[in-house]
């Protein structure tokens, strides 16, 4: 039985992380677009859009 | 002057695509809960296969979700996309979304494979015509979405995405009739066999399809997630780029727009 706890935990985990990551992600992008359009240079923006260690 | 922001907002969800992607996702999370309930405690265990056998009602769900919908979709997209009629970036994202998704529940099917394969066959990996297959489709797609990452103009990276994709789809069939094709290991299709009469029947089976919706409910609802974070992460591309002119061109006195090209 371990397998199959084993087997159903990680298949759950591996969905509900990238279910997570896909979220955050979506959010960060919608703080970006919001930025975007508030900022007439836009720098936060580009902040965002590229965090390098030079904009951070 | 200082420049002004994009002008146009990206295209916003309306209400109604907001709303059903949050009821796929609330009936994908119970459907999923009630599958993982029925194959953990209600249905009975195997005759031969034991306990093991309740790890079928997620194995097989994950690896429908990624050949058949994630890799037949981006195929099919991909296909739309090169076909001059409708070629739209909506196809390009759509196929990219699909791939991305598909990938995780590649890995998902390998990985909950491997862990039914140990107690049952003695390993966790066998080169087997099934699972080597299962492999090299992964690895293909993988490349697909190292290419994307590729800096290019939105159509030259669409159009070799495009033709990425297709040639890793021409796997999928291989490893749907790898079971009939050559002597492997992993035993035959249980639903999907050439006669069509499934060979599982009562609980096991009702939990089976259970599983299979389940989990086709999340594939839809990460597909529409992951769509909106592409069409998202286009706007930002073309709104840094008219943000970077109008800087530039507020910079200093007009420039010659050929000469600027």
């Amino acid at each position: 039985m371990k397998y199959v706890i084993a087997g159903y935990v990680v298949v759950l985990a591996i969905l509900f992380l990238y279910a997570m990551q896909l979220m955050w992600r979506r959010r960060r992008l919608l703080r970006a677009v919001a930025r975007v359009e508030a900022s007439p240079a836009g720098d936060a923006a580009r902040i965002d859009a590229d965090p390098t260690p030079d904009h951070r | 002057m200082s420049p002004t922001p994009p002008a146009s907002a990206p295209p916003d969800q309306s209400p109604r695509v907001r709303r059903v992607t949050r009821v796929i996702g609330v009936t994908a999370v119970v459907a999923t809960a009630c599958t993982v309930w029925l194959g953990l405690w209600v249905t009975p265990p195997d005759v031969t296969q034991g306990d093991l056998v309740r790890l079928v009602y997620i194995h097989p769900g994950v690896a429908w979700v990624a050949l058949y919908l994630a890799f037949g979709l981006a195929a099919v997209a991909s296909l739309l996309y090169l076909w001059p009629r409708t070629r739209s970036l909506f196809w390009d994202r759509l196929a990219a979304a699909a791939v991305e998704v598909g990938v995780v529940f590649n890995v998902c099917t390998l990985v909950s494979g491997s862990i039914w394969g140990k107690p049952t066959w003695g390993v966790w990996w066998a080169w087997d015509a099934r699972l080597t297959s299962t492999a090299v489709l992964l690895v293909l797609f993988l490349g697909y979405l190292a290419l994307r990452r590729v800096p290019a103009e939105p159509d030259v990276r669409a159009k070799r995405s495009a033709f990425v994709a297709l040639f890793a789809a021409v796997d999928v069939p291989i490893v749907h009739f790898s079971v009939l094709w050559w002597r492997t290991l992993h035993q035959g299709a249980t639903v999907l066999n050439p006669d069509l009469t499934p060979t599982i029947h009562g609980s096991m089976a009702w939990t089976l399809l259970l599983g299979f919706m389940a989990l086709t409910l999340v594939f839809v609802w990460m597909l529409l997630v992951r769509y909106r974070i592409g069409v998202l992460e286009d706007w930002l591309g073309t709104g840094e780029l008219d943000v970077a002119l109008r800087e530039r061109r507020a910079e200093g006195p007009a420039v010659d727009e050929d000469e600027a090209a």
